[in-house]
Formats: structure tokens, C-alpha cells, sequence
């Protein structure tokens, strides 16, 4: 049984998951044998790592190019002021380390790009999407998708946020947003801001997507996307089905997201 | 046609309308096709169809992370 392969340090630390009839200490030691890619160690990004490392996903891997700034501080609670003018990554993987010893934390400060998303993404058990622009965030749609790795999106935007979890046998982004808007015509956080608790929120939800999609238990939030406003505490799902003709997930997709500029609509040609 | 706009996260708008497209209906809750997908039964519909939909969802787009 897996779960005898837990010492008795992680019996301890697990102990709370491995008490629950839907974890036990096999689910624990799948957490702790999974591989989790973390798009983005930003203000959704910062609690999805957190909480990751804190369930003990045996690897987690985080991309972003970034580096921390003043204005970041506010909501992306991984990095401190002493980090600012540094990677992200750096932020992460010193929290990470700190907090626990059994994950292998593979931090790549690059930018996710067509030339490097099938080597990122292809082999991780899940995905999630915490990226802060458009281009990106089709990119993980599609490489996850084309790859059949299964992903959480998560989007915040003032008081509102978007959560949606793509599986191989479900709709993904595109069959909601078939294509980015143009340039300009969606604000992003820096020109309409964002509270600064919101991705505290949607980032949790992630998570749980993530450790849950990990487990196999509870039933994932795929075919409907969650909007959640904090500013009147309600929640709300809207029905997707999937699209027969979607260039990505439908019954004739692309082969590659080298078929995909990511720019401007982010359109397949 | 009797149709229900649905904005996701806003309001709920009723419209009276004849040979309208999904564009005009946007245009009447202030929303910018750029911005929104416009969703009939889960699916996404042209902006520039004509409304044939009793109940119509409008599901903002949203960048931020």
C-alpha cells in the first residue's frame, strides 16, 4: 500500500488529510508523487503555491519571468517587500523550502512561449492558469488541452473572478472565448485594479480544483465556469458545453500551438 | 421576441425585439462585443446573428491573475 511509505514526520504532518475517509494515506502519497505546474506567481498564483506546498505536492514547478514589485504587494502575499526587484520564482521557491522539506520545487524564470509549453506543461498531472494576460492564458488552454493535461483557469478583475477547470473530455477556454479580445479593449489589473483578498479567493479555489483532480474526489468544475463577486458575496455558475468545431478541444483540432499566434486575438490559423 | 439578458455578475435586462442581432442586444446593456461573449446554450453565438434565443448569457471577459 502507498500509504505505508509515509514516514512518520509526514504521518504527522499529513495528519489532518490522512485522518479523512477521501484522502487517507494513499491520497497523501499520490499528492506527495504528483507533479503540479503553477503558471504565473502572482496574486492567483501566490495562494495556489502556498497551498500546494503546503499539501505536499511532491513537485512543483512555477513559471513567470517576472519580478516583484512594490505595486504587487498588496494581494501577492508569496513575495515581501525585501523581494522587490527580484524574480518571483526566487520568492516562491524560498517559501516553498521553508515551508516544506518534501516538495521539489523547480522554479523556471522564463516566460511561457510556444517554444517552451510542450516541455513545461506535456508531463505534469495538472496545470493551473494564473497568468495576468491574454496570450498567455490561451497558450496554457491550448497546450494543456493538446497535451490532455487537465487545468484550472482563474482571472480576477476588481470585485469578480473566473474559475473553470478543463479535462480531456470536457469544454476548455476557447469553447467559451473562442478568440482574446482585441488589445486595449479588456483592462487589466493595473489599469482598473483589483481587492486585494480577490485572488486570495479565486486562488484557493485552484488549488482545491488541483488537490482534488490529484485525489480523484468531489466533482471538478469542469462544463460550467464559476464567477464569484466579492462585493456581494455570491457565487454563480454558467453551463459550457463543449464545441464540436473548437479548434483546440473539438473534433478537428490543431496539432500543434505552433498553428496559434499568440498575440492579438490569439487566433488559430 | 420576449428575450432575457443575462449578464453574468451585473444585471438581468428584458427586451421586446424584432430582427434584432445578438450585437444589438449588447449594444442595449452597454457592453462592447470585444468584450464579452455572448453564450446560448453553453455555446458562444456570432455577435452579428440575428437573436433567435429567448434567454441570452453574457459572460464578461477577464484577464487579471
Amino acid at each position: 500500500m502507498a500509504g505505508l511509505d509515509l514516514d512518520p514526520t509526514q504521518l504527522d504532518r499529513y495528519s489532518r488529510h490522512i485522518i479523512m475517509d477521501d484522502v487517507g494515506p494513499e491520497g497523501q502519497a499520490a499528492l506527495l508523487d504528483a507533479d503540479v505546474l503553477v503558471v504565473g506567481a502572482g496574486g492567483l498564483g501566490s495562494p495556489v503555491i502556498e497551498y500546494l506546498a503546503a499539501a505536499g505536492v511532491g513537485t512543483l514547478a512555477v513559471v513567470d519571468d517576472d519580478t516583484v514589485e512594490r505595486s504587487n504587494l498588496q494581494r501577492q502575499i508569496l513575495h515581501r517587500d525585501a523581494d522587490v526587484g527580484t524574480p518571483k520564482v526566487d520568492s516562491a521557491r524560498r517559501y516553498v523550502t521553508d515551508l516544506n522539506p518534501d516538495v521539489n520545487f523547480e522554479g523556471h524564470a522564463v516566460r511561457l512561449t510556444r517554444e517552451n509549453a510542450r516541455d513545461l506543461l506535456s508531463d505534469r498531472d495538472f496545470v493551473v492558469d494564473c497568468t495576468d494576460n491574454f496570450g498567455t492564458r490561451y497558450l496554457v488552454n491550448d497546450a494543456c488541452v493538446l497535451a490532455g493535461v487537465p487545468f484550472s483557469h482563474g482571472a480576477i478583475y476588481k470585485f469578480e473572478g473566473q474559475a473553470l477547470t478543463v479535462t480531456p473530455d470536457g469544454p476548455c477556454y476557447r469553447c467559451v472565448f473562442p478568440e482574446a479580445p482585441e488589445e486595449g479593449t479588456v483592462p487589466d489589473c493595473a489599469t482598473a485594479g483589483v481587492l486585494g483578498v480577490l485572488p486570495g479567493t479565486m486562488g484557493c479555489l485552484q488549488a482545491t480544483e488541483a488537490v482534488k483532480s490529484i485525489l480523484g474526489v468531489g466533482d471538478l468544475l469542469t462544463g460550467r465556469m464559476l464567477h464569484y463577486d466579492a462585493a456581494s458575496v455570491g457565487f454563480e455558475e454558467v453551463p459550457i458545453a463543449r464545441d464540436p468545431d473548437c479548434p483546440v478541444c473539438g473534433d478537428d483540432p490543431i496539432e500543434s500551438v505552433e498553428d496559434v499566434e499568440y498575440t492579438g486575438g490569439c487566433t488559430v490559423a | 421576441m420576449h428575450v432575457t439578458v443575462e449578464v453574468v455578475g451585473e444585471d438581468v435586462h428584458e427586451f421586446d425585439v424584432e430582427g434584432a442581432s445578438y450585437a444589438d442586444l449588447l449594444e442595449r446593456v452597454d457592453l462592447s462585443p470585444h468584450e464579452v461573449s455572448v453564450m446560448v446554450d453553453g455555446r458562444p453565438v456570432p455577435e452579428d446573428q440575428p437573436v433567435e434565443s429567448e434567454h441570452v448569457t453574457v459572460l464578461r471577459l477577464v484577464q487579471g491573475g
